[in-house]
């Protein structure tokens, strides 16, 4: 997105590349398809009813966000029922959501130079992973030689024993701390280091299905965690059985109830591990016999231990550990590189008029066609996936649609001026406002088409102009007519959006890292799950790069800018409130992010003016308000600046609201 | 309402202008073009829908759409779907039916196989005048009945934690809405100046399965979210930890700093909002702090709520979050929301009883039963009921029959059971009904957008004018539905 109005990608151009990119060697772009909050497969009820609501809900959204976003319509309105302002009908509606009724809410495999690096790397990765591990198997103690191994554990347990012949592979839980056994994954290793499980077949004593989380093909499927487990239906008891279908060598095995660390209940504690070879002799390689004795309540530690070992040993056994912990976080980084959550597309299902928007009472079939108010252009009910969005992507893109080109230029006059010429920038209908200012929005919507759709064109004329170039001051009788300076009788003054504050107290204090493009830097301690996110307060070069890069957890306020009015990106937000609130005041004066900005500045200043503190509230108001200070301002703060330092004047600066607004 | 438009303050509609304000009006006053009547300032007072917000004092308070009963709202918020068959919907025919299977029931609920039909786990008995059925499992809250009207009937348009947290708490289940406390506050502001207007107490356990949401102002002004706290965790940024010599220096230099800019932009009521805020700030450093200090409190009053239970911490904290909910509302905070129930954890941190029911109820409703009961009662001594609804809700209910394999019961929006007491509130009702084992609601059926809309007609607001214009739609807490439920009004 940020390369694409860079590189000052034609409008027209852009607009394809979202809606399909995937035909534009764009793959990447159609992430704008899926952006919508909607409920993932967790959070459906597993009745068919659920679904199919959860489904509708989701087309809705991209339906909601490509008539708002690029037509300036709320066509989304007419999902119930014809719209109440503007002539779309629910039939237009539905045609419309035909157009993208084959785009799934998932990642996909995505093919760029980046991708396909991420490809190559993964193999080098994983093959140093495997040779860590069988240096790590080493260093746990043998099975069965009379040490005492440590206590079992709910994430992971390494039972290394003498190499052996093995055809077969038994696991027998004759207990458990609670409830009937479960199994996240049990792993095999020869001395290769191959994990020869994966290709075993696999019998259970029994088995409580849930379906996709407990099912007995989880328990060699290569997945850690409790959602692909295997699950007994004994309490207490439970048995698998693998098959290596040929005999093989195996000197480890490797097992957990839940990798992932959240499950600590259903764990064996009392089990045995049984190798058959391939004339089916039976014996016992391992077991909970010369482990610690369980104690409950302790079952969380980290798999491996350097108990038992010798003071060297443990060092190493650690070294290799820390080694292969980074290599895991390089093999999750290289997964992800090669995905985007930029929708999967597939056949497109039927769509039919719902009545009342209720997926329960579908009327009749409705085939992809254009919102009629703008064209008569249909599709047939058969056509290709692709082919729907490749019509769609053109008729929103045609230079003679009334309403792209218009609702662009009013987004991009809002971002200079606070307001655009329409103040409702995702509603031109009925219901939208009426432009101060038609006749400059007609040509600046033609003047975008004729210079070719291009954006920086349309910032430059704007920035070239006078009203944008003109004084912000008030003029009473003005300001009598026309309060909000709607009609442009002065430039209105705004306070900076949360974003913009962030990246100048950085760039101010001279810590802005303007890496550009990639992935995004994380706001809090993790990216996935639904609470409890940890907001980062220690500072990084990479936590340093533009807000814009920030990762957004949805629904999850910035711990400081949030209170700003930063969307909290659950739904879009094309205008945004500025209100002012005294936890913007304890957030933007106490916390940890402006103190740390604070003490950078200070000591930028310091760099910059030398000792002399006249000299460091100069070159501070210089940095901060682009201006000296006047003699009045220097006096106030020079006994603060000798007695504590600059940093609490930088601190002020930061907070007053001549830094807060523009201009 | 404020009758002249013109009192207004003037750039200071940053947070609703005039203009923005005249497309709410557009609606209901069908497609006029109401542009054209920008001078008609009259009408514009006549069917203004939204409050009339100055910046300089967001939390200002501001006049309801009628007079309400309920100037203040506390919401007690059980996190992760109380049961109501082991509380306030006693099913005796249930008992008979315990062990057999639901003939006609559905074969998959949320989380998998349905499994028989499970008597309630608890015992019921009646209470008080009206004689109300409750069960064992919250004696001290039962002995309040007489004064609470119940509501059996209601309905979610989710069966799951998340979206469902969603659907109470915006009207909506998907994110990105306003909170009911975030709408009452921008309507209402609030009667306190030295605190926030809207304050969320997380449970000491944790935040609900939804966190943010619960609380978050959507698309209104970020002025009307929640403030979290708790008596355990300070408001975030409360002090920055340096000397205060040096505090005090930077605090100095800013108000100079402030005011000079002022004076040299004069009327512009952004930057006298700004200074206020920071006036506000600092008040608050005072306040939260003060508020939060229960040594205060006499001994009678900690060990009435439980907060002195040595035994169960997690208990005596959330006890302590029930004094700190009524000292909030004691300074005249508007809105206070007490979580009872942290995020999804199989049952173990909240309500949420898939496979043990009995045994997780048991440890929750220690929690939960004596510090609320003793709040209502606290505030109704206090006289403070009078003025304060309390409102006690969970996301939706449970099935009559356990899951397959299992002692839990499973995820149920068909019908459930909240309540409220307090000012407005017609006391001991039972309004609306379930089936005769509590599995679907089938007499006065209440979707929760009339449980909201009741709410707001409370504090003397109208659901369908408190609205805000977003992207298009206006907006309100109830979507397009909503009716209020009057059997529960005084």
């Amino acid at each position: 997105m940020i390369r694409a109005f860079n590189q000052d990608t034609p409008y027209d151009r852009f607009i394809k590349e979202q809606i399909v990119g995937d035909a534009l060697g764009q793959d990447v772009a159609t992430g704008f398809l899926v952006t919508a909050s909607v409920l993932l497969p967790g959070q459906i009820g597993r009745d068919e009813a659920s679904k199919r609501l959860a489904r509708q809900d989701s087309l809705d959204e991209i339906v909601n966000n490509l008539g708002q976003t690029f037509l300036g319509l709320s066509v989304g309105c007419a999902r119930c029922h014809d719209h109440k302002f503007d002539p779309i009908t629910a039939k237009d509606y539905y045609a419309m959501q035909a157009l993208v009724a084959g785009v799934e809410y998932m990642d996909r495999e995505i093919r760029t130079p980046e991708a396909d690096a991420a490809r190559t790397r993964l193999k080098s990765v994983k093959t140093a992973i495997v040779a860590i591990e069988r240096r790590l198997a080493q260093l746990v103690p043998l099975a069965g030689a009379g040490e005492v191994r440590p206590m079992v554990n709910a994430r992971e347990n390494v039972e290394r024993f003498k190499p052996v012949r093995a055809r077969k592979l038994r696991f027998t839980i004759r207990e458990t701390n609670r409830l009937e056994p479960c199994i996240d994954e049990i792993e095999a290793f020869g001395p290769d280091g191959e994990n020869i499980a994966l290709n075993a077949a696999v019998t259970v004593s029994g088995e409580r299905v849930t379906a996709d989380t407990h099912e007995q093909r989880f328990v060699n499927d290569g997945n850690y965690g409790n959602a692909r487990s295997w699950m007994s239906d004994e309490n207490g008891k439970g048995w698998v059985l693998l098959d290596f279908r040929q005999e093989r060598e195996i000197d480890r095995v490797v097992w957990g109830r839940d990798r992932q660390g959240k499950f600590t209940d259903r764990l064996a504690t009392n089990y045995v591990i049984q190798v058959a070879d391939a004339a089916g002799n039976w014996r016992t390689v391992a077991g909970s016999d010369d482990r610690a004795k369980f104690v409950p309540g302790s079952t969380t530690e980290a798999g491996f231990t350097t108990k038992g070992l010798g003071k060297e040993e443990a060092a190493q056994a650690r070294r290799l550990l820390a080694e292969k912990n980074k290599l895991l976080a390089d093999q999750r980084a290289l997964d992800a590189e090669q995905k985007a959550f930029a929708g999967v597309f597939r056949k497109p299902d039927k769509v039919h008029l719902l009545n009342r928007g209720d997926p329960e009472q579908p009327k009749e079939e409705v085939a992809p066609a254009l919102l009629s108010v703008l064209g008569d252009e249909k599709l047939p009910s058969d056509a290709p996936e692709q082919a729907r969005r490749e019509a769609l992507a053109g008729w929103i893109a045609d230079p003679s649609n009334p309403l792209t080109a218009r609702v662009m230029v009013n987004r991009i006059w809002q971002g200079h001026f606070g307001a655009g010429l329409v103040q409702t920038p995702s509603d031109f209908g009925n219901n939208g406002m009426k432009p101060t200012h038609p006749a400059l929005l007609d040509w600046l919507a033609q003047e975008f088409v004729r210079a070719g759709w291009s954006v920086k064109h349309m910032h430059r004329l704007i920035m070239l102009s006078e009203t944008y170039r003109q004084s912000s001051a008030i003029d009473v009788q003005a300001a009598r007519l026309d309060a909000d300076a709607r009609l442009l009788w002065r430039f209105p003054s705004r306070r900076l959006d949360a974003e913009t504050i962030r990246d100048a107290m950085l760039a101010v204090s001279g810590k802005l890292n303007l890496q550009m493009y990639g992935r995004g830097f994380d706001l809090f301690d993790k990216r996935g799950g639904l609470s409890g996110f940890k907001p980062v307060e220690e500072s990084t070069p990479e936590n340093r790069r533009r807000m814009i890069y920030a990762h957004k957890v949805r629904r999850e306020p910035e711990a400081v800018f949030g209170a700003f009015d930063c969307p909290d990106a659950g739904q879009s937000t094309a205008v945004r409130t500025a209100s002012t609130t005294p936890i913007q005041a304890l957030n933007l004066f106490n916390s940890p992010f402006t103190l740390q900005r604070s003490a950078d500045f200070a000591e930028r200043v310091r760099t910059e003016a030398g000792a002399d503190p006249a000299a460091q509230v100069r070159r501070a108001y210089q940095l901060a308000l682009n201006r000296e200070p006047t003699a009045q301002e220097l006096a106030e703060a020079l006994p603060a600046v000798r007695t504590h330092g600059a940093a609490v004047l930088c601190r002020a600066l930061f907070n007053c609201s001549e830094f807060l607004f523009q201009p | 309402m404020n009758p002249h438009a013109e009192d207004l303050s003037f750039a200071g509609r940053a947070l609703l202008d005039r203009r923005k304000f005249l497309s709410h009006s557009a609606t209901a006053l069908g497609s006029i073009a109401l542009t054209n009547l920008l001078g008609g300032d009259k009408l514009l007072a006549a069917e203004n829908h939204g409050p009339i917000i100055d910046p300089a004092r967001p939390y200002a308070p501001r006049p309801p759409h009628f007079p309400g009963k309920a100037k203040n709202v506390i919401v007690i918020f059980c996190a992760g779907a109380v049961s109501q068959l082991e509380t306030w919907d006693y099913k005796p025919e249930l008992i008979k039916w315990d062990g057999k299977p639901l003939p006609g029931g559905p074969a998959v609920t949320f989380q998998g196989p349905a499994g028989n039909l499970a008597r309630p786990q608890y015992g019921f008995r009646q209470y008080g005048q009206t004689g109300k059925w409750v069960s064992d499992l919250i004696p001290h809250l039962a002995e309040l009945t007489d004064d609470i009207a119940f509501v059996h009937s209601l309905t979610s348009k989710s069966n799951t934690h998340g979206p469902a947290e969603n659907f109470l708490s915006t009207g909506f289940v998907l994110d990105g809405f306003p909170s009911l406390g975030s709408w009452v506050t921008y309507a209402l502001g609030s009667e306190s100046q030295n605190l926030p207007s809207y304050v969320s107490i997380p449970d000491p356990r944790g935040v609900p399965q939804n966190g943010a949401n619960n609380w978050g102002p959507g698309f209104l002004p970020a002025a009307f979210q929640g403030t979290t706290m708790s008596s355990s965790k300070p408001v975030r940024h409360l002090t920055a930890g340096v000397s205060a010599d040096a505090d005090r220096a930077a605090r100095s230099l800013l108000q100079g700093m402030n005011a000079r800019h002022l004076e040299a932009n004069p009327g512009d009521s952004k930057l006298a909002a700004r200074i206020a805020s920071y006036e506000l700030a600092a008040r608050m450093q005072l306040s939260v702090p003060e508020i939060n200090d229960l040594s205060t409190e006499p001994a009678h009053v900690l060990k009435s709520y439980g907060a002195d239970d040595t035994t169960n911490p997690d208990k005596a904290a959330f006890a302590k979050n029930c004094i700190l909910a009524r000292r909030l509302i004691e300074k005249g905070v508007r809105f206070v929301q007490l979580f009872n129930g942290a995020y999804a954890s199989g049952g173990k941190l909240n309500w949420d009883g898939h496979s043990d029911l009995k045994g997780q109820y048991d440890v929750h409703a220690q929690i939960l039963d004596q510090p609320a009961a003793a709040l209502i009662r606290d505030l109704k001594q206090r006289g403070l009921l009078q003025d304060t609804l309390v409102v006690w809700c969970t996301e939706f209910g449970r099935m009559p029959f356990f899951q397959k394999g299992a002692k839990g019961r499973d995820h149920n929006p068909d019908g459930f059971t909240c309540w409220m007491t307090g000012a407005g509130v017609k006391p001991g009702v039972s309004h609306g009904r379930t089936d005769d084992l509590g599995q679907k609601a089938v007499e006065d059926i209440h979707p929760l957008y009339h449980f909201n809309a009741t709410i707001l007609h409370l504090l003397g607001l109208d659901f369908e004018k408190l609205s805000f214009e977003h992207n298009g739609v206006r907006r309100r807490l109830t979507n397009v539905e909503g009716k209020l439920i009057p059997q529960v009004l005084a």
